[in-house]
């Protein structure tokens, strides 16, 4: 501040005439500097005053929430997942003992298709049964990370393997039922899935 | 049973209220191993189907997830509640003449019992930390070790929220008359208003 009023002096004493120069006399508080800055900075603050509670796509990808480590989780820790899922789907299809799947011509059948496609794959057993890519047929994990348009599968080697959706035909066992999911019908968001309305007739693509 | 949209109610959001449940516990279990990406990414969807299915979460249960990150917040397993800082300090600096008049006085007995002084300052640390003394004013947080926001609670609960009350719980519902209560940890009540 102090020096960008004495360039100013300077320069203003340059302008009068050489013999009147000495009679020159500027106060500094009339001289006002325009500052560039000082309105940005401004701004930033009444931006951190309103900042958001929830976390932005960028902060969550920094503090590495979106990335899973493929060699980090050991099978063994899935398994009490995987045990919380077999009595939350006996609770999500209201499944007893030794029930069979019902027929088509029951009155059930549609109430409990329903629910099939809205149910939670996280700690499910999954098994590749069919796809269009030959090395992917034959996998087999618990699901992990359910994301629109792929799976993460924790193997048995202690893997996490990504799978997509789309092209793929799953497996899954719930006590002594087996399901065949075909894949194009889960690609949604998971919590898009639980409220999405589901046509009563879909065709198999494969 | 009188009340049949009461009924139908229950029935449409049963799903929705299981599948958080599982998710809500789910999250707790993978903050339990230590694995601090899946216990977000869990939370945050079980706080993603309450959004969609406009379902909400008791207000008990909300605040054990992170405002941020959805990461369940346990303390003794993720994080400690502590007492603000602005609190400690004026409770610290009550503190601080006492301490140093007793100083003056070990000073001056140094010379005839040393070991008793050694004793006395350790007593005397271990009264500065006990007397952060915990009124209806002092706030208490958690924070998240992950993101690093903090949680803030009140001693004081004068104002409790409208849905602990007694008197906003209509009806409660049942969600499981099957054998797997033992793993329901964290039931979601429905609350109507």
């Amino acid at each position: 501040m102090e020096r960008e009023t004495e360039s100013l002096k300077e320069f203003l004493t340059d302008l009068v005439v050489p013999h009147h120069r000495c009679n020159v006399n500027i106060i500094p508080d009339h001289i006002t500097m325009l500052h560039g800055t000082k309105i940005k900075k401004q701004h930033t603050r009444k931006r951190r005053a309103h900042k958001s509670a929830s976390l932005t796509r960028r902060e969550y990808a920094k503090l590495g929430l979106n990335a899973l480590p493929t060699r980090q989780m050991r099978y063994e820790q899935a398994l009490p997942l995987h045990k919380l899922w077999r009595g939350y789907i006996r609770e999500h299809l209201d499944l007893k003992e030794g029930e069979q799947v019902p027929q088509l011509h029951e009155k059930r059948y549609d109430e409990f298709s329903r629910q099939l496609v809205k149910m939670d794959l996280h700690g499910a057993k999954l098994r590749v049964h069919q796809s269009k890519c030959p090395t992917l047929v034959g996998l087999n994990g618990i699901c992990v990370m359910d994301t629109k348009n792929v799976l993460k599968l924790l193997g048995e080697d202690h893997r996490v393997r990504t799978v997509p959706k789309s092209e793929c035909v799953f497996s899954l066992h719930v006590d002594s039922m087996e399901f065949i999911i075909f894949g194009q019908h889960l690609n949604m968001r998971p919590a898009e899935r639980s409220v999405k309305k589901i046509k009563s007739y879909v065709e198999p693509f494969m | 049973m009188g009340n049949n949209k009461g009924n139908r109610k229950s029935l449409t959001q049963r799903h929705v209220c299981s599948r958080m449940n599982f998710l809500y516990q789910a999250s707790t279990l993978m903050a339990h191993s230590n694995n601090n990406t899946l216990a977000a990414y869990y939370g945050k969807l079980c706080r993603n189907v309450g959004t969609k299915a406009l379902v909400k979460i008791s207000p008990a249960l909300k605040r054990t997830l992170c405002n941020r990150c959805s990461l369940p917040l346990l303390p003794g397993v993720n994080t400690t509640l502590k007492v603000e800082e602005q609190q400690q300090q004026i409770s610290m600096e009550v503190e601080k003449p006492t301490s140093t008049a007793s100083k003056r006085r070990h000073r001056r007995l140094r010379g005839k019992r040393n070991k008793f002084h050694k004793d006395a300052s350790k007593v005397d640390r271990a009264e500065a930390a006990s007397t952060i003394n915990i009124d209806e004013q002092t706030n208490l947080y958690l924070e998240c070790s992950l993101c690093g926001a903090k949680r803030r609670f009140h001693v004081d609960t004068h104002n409790e929220c409208w849905v602990e009350r007694t008197e906003a719980i209509v009806q409660v519902l049942q969600t499981s008359n099957q054998a797997n209560i033992d793993d329901n940890k964290g039931e979601n009540e429905m609350v109507q208003e």
